[in-house]
């Protein structure tokens, strides 16, 4: 594992700031007094399971819903007293897809630009269609693109504008891996564009992938937030051990894999068949032979054997010791 | 001032580009047109209203009573020249014109003589008042006549109450559901983190609508003139400011179903219970005098039923604004109160999670 810095824009000068952003809903807290400091140019997540308190946080720093107490600035602008002129410098695109319907994507992107008092409206579109790679979309009607296709047009309208932060939430839920990838590229090039990137997402590997700086959302609190990889290299733990049970399963338990020198977290799925033990470990070594040895002890064959680099799912089960539930469903507007 | 403009457009082409709200605002209401045109072709047709003239007897206080006991007749009194005026003009079914009490002449039963099948329950319904009234005195003669009319034909008196259908269509049934998907959608919110404020959204989409509804009637009345030689009389800016009226109301209803319905479906359900009771019961296909008199009440409170009165009474009669003042007062009272309810309730979101 490397220890080198990570690349430049998280050390920019702070654009988004909160402190102690609460927000309650009849009788449960989605936001519990966060503190947030968001860098100009950088792609910062924020990644947590649903209903960890996202959406609720990005509406509240949108202007959509004001927080119950804490403050938020925007670019030196008050984000409850002056929240038409944050609305100017920011663009916005929504859990769900929000387009009007039987409108083409030039004339979608024309009217935001109308919208937001932009020049020459009709000179965004060529732009916004390749930054977003819909050039070939140019007529066509929302109602004749894909899920993956809107959601990208939902984008082009979030920079019609050019933000100077776009706020986009979740904006892969529901896509297939290759429409992922595709979005990917397209938010990164919105960074490289120099737009400061605000996104929620609850697939760890894009958060990973894609954001300079995470903070992990759990029950409305930020457990922790940094790079991916110091967020990974700060772990206790050096390395996750698994293994394939091949023999009978029952005579394993998780504890037994617990007592394996160097263990500090340990589990069986049995889920899956043959069941699979995941063993997070601060030695390698150590836990790698006491696991051979209990296997010899107890009759059992281990299959598939290895040893891998702890993943932001690592550090998520650490913090809270839960595991990380990443369903991929895609109704996934509850998230509050 | 120029997204005003945008958003205006904008809603004009989903309005136009939506083929489902294209029927039932343009290609329904043609339909009724062309059918109804040829059902009743040639045919007179005019309201279910009696004139009472001639000496003041005790028969004609008799008949008076009793007539305006029932909400089949609509009545009127005035001299005999003036009311055979009234029944020429087509604004009168039927004149009845009494000798002095005592008298040995007949009553005089005046009908247009190109009345139709209408015109015949009109003198059926009066000769079976009169002779129930007069049932005691004996030797009471009715004597009938028959008059010729202006004639308005069917299409004349069926055309503005085919406008006042559509606008209500499209103004409930288009607002409501479409607001309602707007908010399902996250549209509304879409717009909230815009600059450009909600309020100026709901109006661009009001006046989208008005434009619409114009270009409707128009084309509407195109087709009845093509079509079946509709005469439309009246001035026709007072159409306008008529059309706008009652399309304000329709639409204010719209919004009021809009802000206290969850879903679209519920949206829609809503909008379906207003608008088909008001279809058939605000006389738009049918005079509202063949309507039983317990149904009066509902009549009464039917937005539809203003609207079409202030619509026939111009493209019709040829009257004048200060003839329609009450309709449109009625309808511009159901705008403000729709208006202020539908303010009161609004959601840009969807219900409290």
């Amino acid at each position: 594992m490397t220890s080198t810095a990570p690349p430049g824009p998280a050390t920019g000068e702070t654009i988004i700031a909160a402190t102690g952003l609460t927000k309650r809903y009849k009788g449960h807290t989605a936001v519990a007094g966060i503190d947030l400091d968001i860098r100009r140019g950088e792609i910062f997540g924020i990644l947590g399971p649903n209903g960890a308190g996202k959406t609720t946080t990005l509406e509240m720093i949108e202007g959509l819903r004001e927080p119950d107490s804490g403050s938020i600035t925007v670019a030196g602008l008050d984000g409850i007293t002056q929240n038409e002129a944050i609305r100017r410098i920011i663009g916005v695109q929504l859990q769900s897809t929000a387009l009007f319907p039987f409108l083409s994507a030039a004339e979608l992107i024309e009217l935001f630009g109308n919208l937001y008092g932009v020049d020459n409206p009709a000179g965004q579109v060529d732009r916004l269609l390749k930054l977003v790679g819909l050039e070939d979309k140019r007529g066509a009607r929302v109602n004749e693109m894909s899920g993956g296709q809107q959601q990208r047009l939902s984008i082009a309208l979030a920079l019609v504008n050019q933000p100077e932060v776009t706020f986009l939430d979740e904006p892969t839920t529901g896509l297939d891996p290759r429409a992922r990838r595709i979005m990917w590229d397209t938010i990164l090039g919105i960074r490289e564009a120099g737009t400061t990137v605000v996104l929620t997402t609850h697939y760890m590997e894009e958060a990973e992938v894609l954001c300079d700086r995470i903070a992990i959302m759990d029950s409305g609190r930020i457990i922790a937030c940094d790079t991916p990889e110091r967020l990974i290299r700060d772990l206790p733990q050096d390395a996750v051990v698994s293994a394939t049970i091949v023999g009978d399963g029952a005579v394993l338990t998780e504890s037994d894999v617990r007592a394996i020198p160097g263990v500090t977290h340990a589990a069986i799925d049995t889920a899956e068949t043959p069941p699979r033990i995941k063993a997070q470990t601060s030695d390698v070594q150590a836990t790698l032979v006491g696991l051979l040895e209990l296997a010899n002890e107890r009759r059992i064959t281990l299959g598939e054997l290895a040893s891998t680099r702890p993943t932001l799912e690592d550090v998520f089960l650490t913090l809270t010791g839960r595991t990380y539930e990443q369903d991929d469903d895609t109704e996934n507007e509850e998230d509050t | 001032m120029q997204s005003f403009l945008a958003m205006v457009i904008a809603n004009l082409k989903m309005t136009v580009r939506n083929k489902q709200a294209l029927f039932w605002n343009l290609a329904f209401p043609a339909i009724f047109i062309l059918l109804f045109g040829a059902v009743f072709e040639n045919q007179g047709m005019s309201s279910f209203s009696v004139g009472l003239a001639g000496a003041d007897s005790e028969l004609r206080a008799a008949v008076r009573q009793a007539m305006e006991g029932s909400d089949a007749f609509d009545l009127h009194e005035g001299t005999t020249d003036e009311e055979l005026a009234a029944l020429e003009d087509d604004d009168r079914s039927i004149v009845l014109v009494f000798p002095e009490d005592g008298s040995d002449a007949p009553i005089q039963l005046y009908e247009a003589a190109a009345g139709g099948p209408t015109g015949q329950i009109a003198v059926a319904a009066t000769r079976s008042v009169v002779m129930e009234v007069a049932g005691a005195q004996s030797g009471i003669q009715i004597e009938q006549r028959q008059i010729e009319t202006e004639n308005a034909s069917y299409i004349d008196w069926f055309v503005p109450g085919i406008l006042g259908m559509s606008l209500m269509n499209s103004g409930i049934i288009g607002i409501a559901t479409a607001f309602v998907s707007f908010r399902e959608k996250g549209i509304l919110r879409r717009i909230k983190v815009t600059p450009f404020p909600l309020w100026k959204f709901i109006l661009a989409r009001i006046v989208a609508a008005l434009v619409l509804a114009l270009v409707t009637s128009s084309i509407l009345i195109g087709i009845g003139w093509a079509a079946w030689d509709l005469t439309v009389k009246g001035n026709p800016l007072l159409i306008v400011l008529t059309l706008i009226i009652v399309s304000l109301s329709m639409l204010s209803i719209g919004y009021a179903i809009a802000a206290i319905s969850r879903n679209t479906e519920t949206a829609a359900s809503y909008a379906n219970l207003v608008t088909f009771p008001m279809m058939f019961l605000s006389g738009v296909f049918f005079p509202l005098g063949a309507l039983p008199d317990w149904l009066s009440p509902v009549v009464r409170v039917m937005p539809l039923k203003y609207a079409v009165e202030a619509l026939r009474s111009i493209m019709l009669d040829g009257d004048g604004l200060e003839a329609i003042l009450p309709q449109l007062g009625i309808l511009l009272a159901i705008f403000a109160i729709c208006l202020a309810f539908a303010t009161r309730y609004f959601r840009w979101d969807e219900a409290p999670r």
